[in-house]
């Protein structure tokens, strides 16, 4: 390569949209997976703030009870399976991994390529049931047998449209393990990669082994639709908890492929804005794979309702609170990052001390879940719904809008405008706490999930719920438009460390990055990614 | 950084499997193929072991698969770790999924 390409960053070498659709460079394909999943998810806002609005007041305001259950299947549907599940991992697993471990592209950056183009087949595929066929699925996103077995909604394209986000899915994790255990930069240790590479690696894990599970599975449910060969409907002699099982051994480690990947991000946020060592760095690497691997063996939970045994129910319950441990190991560890540290309040930390305080919400009311007493009264109402909001939204999806400003200066080399971030940060969080603690509220009260209707002494709460809404929807456009607009800012302005105090690899190359990554090598510090004590000195 | 693949070449430890073991791992496939036919032939007086016996064989054949095809014998012992661990996970989700249909 010649030096004047070497000097070149990834967004000039070359121009045109086949030069991004067909690029192998990871950080292009990562920045596919960012547009395509910031679409979908507007989509998906946009079908939730609609949810909201037919709830504003009991009765039937704006769509028929049919209408609304496939609005709340698509919401589920699109911000699963075409956001929550790709966004860290595809976006910043992507763009970061291979810079973080100092090298220049993942193993397999064909396969890469090809994981994005399933995934927008999928899309496609699932969105398509908007305009084709008897309309979209009306099942919930579990697409729960016998019902989806038998609903006349289109059903069988949308699962298969979940089975073909799975392959993207699983290529996405494979590309990742081979990349952490074959191309980490000569002199990094297992034990001295960062903590997001840690999240990533068990993530990818759950990925490989727990996705061709629920692709089988929904397979079979095609197969029942189609054939009729009686698997999950007791009316042809099958057996509807078999479903559950299968579909839940996958869909609760998919939990932790939602969330593992934002815990390492926001282990990477904290160290640098509080400019000091990460607390307990062995017990955060560790706790993602014990996470991981306990994921695997508390599906049972989402089924203490559905009439399975008594012992399986108590077995589920005691093994649900174990993964609560590791969990609780990485908070108590984020927090004591923080003390007596040099605490600079930048808009990607406002970020990360919203999601420990929501993911604290979330996974405190997720204990009461496991709870075999309480989930007996709590299943199915929209406590379930707050409490799986505040973890995925205010969990995950702050987690991203942390990792989306952090790496903001990185990614595209310039800056946008912190006052306004700051601002649409608290307008975010500010509505999403009044959109969804009502939701616990109206569910302990009794208020069941996935109706259109309801009692009119849940009208308080459901209103508050819908207000909180509107300004979710106000924080979520200033916070894009703003960053949006800081495309239009100075690129000169960014230097390689732009926050000062970012240790990790990607912080030594140019901003942003050349097409090979690095325009010199990168330099470790001596003991560990977060020692701050030894930090290499960044020359621009 | 293409110095990294480049190192990676160097860490690799080359071996070659003889004829002898990929002939005599054929043999031994063949052989437990026949031996699942005659025992699903001629094992009906088995009843609910049949099952078992069709799926201890089959183990057999992943196992020698995995270990002279797939290279495990030759790996790093890290990836043997990291194929048992996969066999525990899928034999937990049969047992805890049994547990709980017997239990019903």
């Amino acid at each position: 390569m010649t030096s004047t390409a070497l000097n070149l960053n990834y967004l000039q070498v070359k121009k045109g949209i086949f030069s991004w659709i067909f690029s192998v460079d990871h950080k292009r394909i990562g920045l596919l997976y960012l547009y395509s999943l910031i679409t979908f998810f507007l989509v998906g806002a946009t079908l939730g703030v609609l949810m909201r609005l037919e709830l504003l007041n009991p009765g039937k305001d704006l769509f028929e009870a049919q209408t609304y259950n496939q609005i709340f299947t698509m919401h589920g549907v699109i911000m699963i399976f075409l956001f929550i599940i790709p966004s860290i991992p595809a976006v910043f697993g992507n763009f970061f991994l291979p810079i973080m471990l100092g090298t220049d592209d993942v193993s397999f950056p064909r396969l890469n390529l090809l994981s994005w183009w399933i995934y927008i087949i999928g899309a496609i595929m699932a969105l398509s049931t908007l305009i084709f066929g008897d309309g979209p699925a009306d099942t919930g996103w579990t697409f729960y047998a016998p019902y989806s077995v038998k609903t006349g909604t289109n059903v069988t394209m949308s699962v298969l449209a979940a089975f073909v986000l799975g392959f993207s899915s699983i290529l996405t994790g494979l590309n990742f393990i081979v990349t952490i255990h074959r191309l980490r930069t000569p002199g990094m240790t297992f034990l001295k990669m960062p903590l997001f590479a840690w999240a990533l690696y068990a993530t990818s894990w759950i990925q490989l082994l727990a996705t061709p599970i629920v692709g089988i599975t929904l397979l079979m449910i095609v197969a029942e639709r189609v054939f009729g060969v009686g698997l999950f409907d007791p009316s042809i002699g099958g057996d509807p908890i078999l479903y559950q099982h299968l579909f839940w051994i996958y869909s609760h480690p998919a939990v932790y492929i939602m969330a593992l990947p934002a815990f390492g991000i926001i282990s990477e946020l904290l160290p640098t804005f509080s400019n000091r060592t990460i607390f307990g760095y062995k017990a955060i690497a560790f706790s993602s794979l014990a996470i991981a691997f306990v994921g695997y063996f508390v599906w049972g939970h989402h089924m203490f309702t559905s009439g399975m045994s008594g012992t399986a129910r108590i077995i589920y319950s005691i093994l649900t609170f174990l993964v609560a441990i590791p969990t609780a190991i990485k908070v108590f560890n984020w927090v004591a990052t923080l003390y007596k540290g040099s605490i600079d309040v930048q808009p990607p930390l406002l970020y990360a001390l919203g999601f420990i305080f929501q993911f604290m919400i979330g996974g405190l009311s997720g204990v009461v879940l496991g709870a075999l007493a309480a989930d007996i009264h709590l299943h199915d109402t929209y406590f379930v719904v707050g409490h799986f909001h505040y973890v995925m939204f205010g969990g995950t999806g702050f987690a991203f809008f942390g990792a989306l400003h952090y790496w903001y200066p990185k990614i595209w080399g310039r800056m946008y405008n912190k006052l306004v971030a700051n601002i649409a940060f608290f307008i975010l969080f500010i509505g999403f706490n009044l959109l969804y603690f009502p939701m616990m509220v109206v569910g302990l009260m009794g208020m069941p999930r996935r109706y259109y209707d309801y009692l009119p002494e849940f009208h308080l709460p459901n209103m508050i719920s819908t207000f909180g809404s509107w300004i979710v929807a106000v924080g979520l456009l200033l916070m894009l438009g703003n960053l949006i607009a800081g495309f239009r800012r100075k690129r000169e302005a960014i230097v390689r460390n732009p926050w000062g105090t970012g240790i990790t690899l990607e912080w030594q190359t140019l901003s942003p990055p050349p097409l090979a990554n690095f325009d010199r090598m990168p330099v470790l510090p001596q003991d560990g990614p977060y020692d701050f004590d030894h930090k290499p000195e960044i020359k621009e | 950084m293409s110095h990294t693949k480049d190192n990676l070449h160097k860490e690799e430890q080359v071996h070659i499997t003889s004829y002898k073991d990929h002939f005599s791992t054929l043999i031994a496939l063949l052989l437990l193929t026949v031996i699942t036919v005659v025992i699903s032939v001629f094992g009906a007086n088995l009843r609910s072991l049949s099952v078992f016996t069709a799926l201890l064989i089959a183990t057999v054949k992943v196992i020698v698969v995995a270990y002279y095809f797939m290279h495990l014998k030759y790996d790093k012992k890290i990836y043997t770790w990291l194929v048992l661990i996969v066999a525990i996970l899928f034999v937990s989700f049969a047992v805890l999924t049994s547990i709980e249909y017997l239990n019903r």
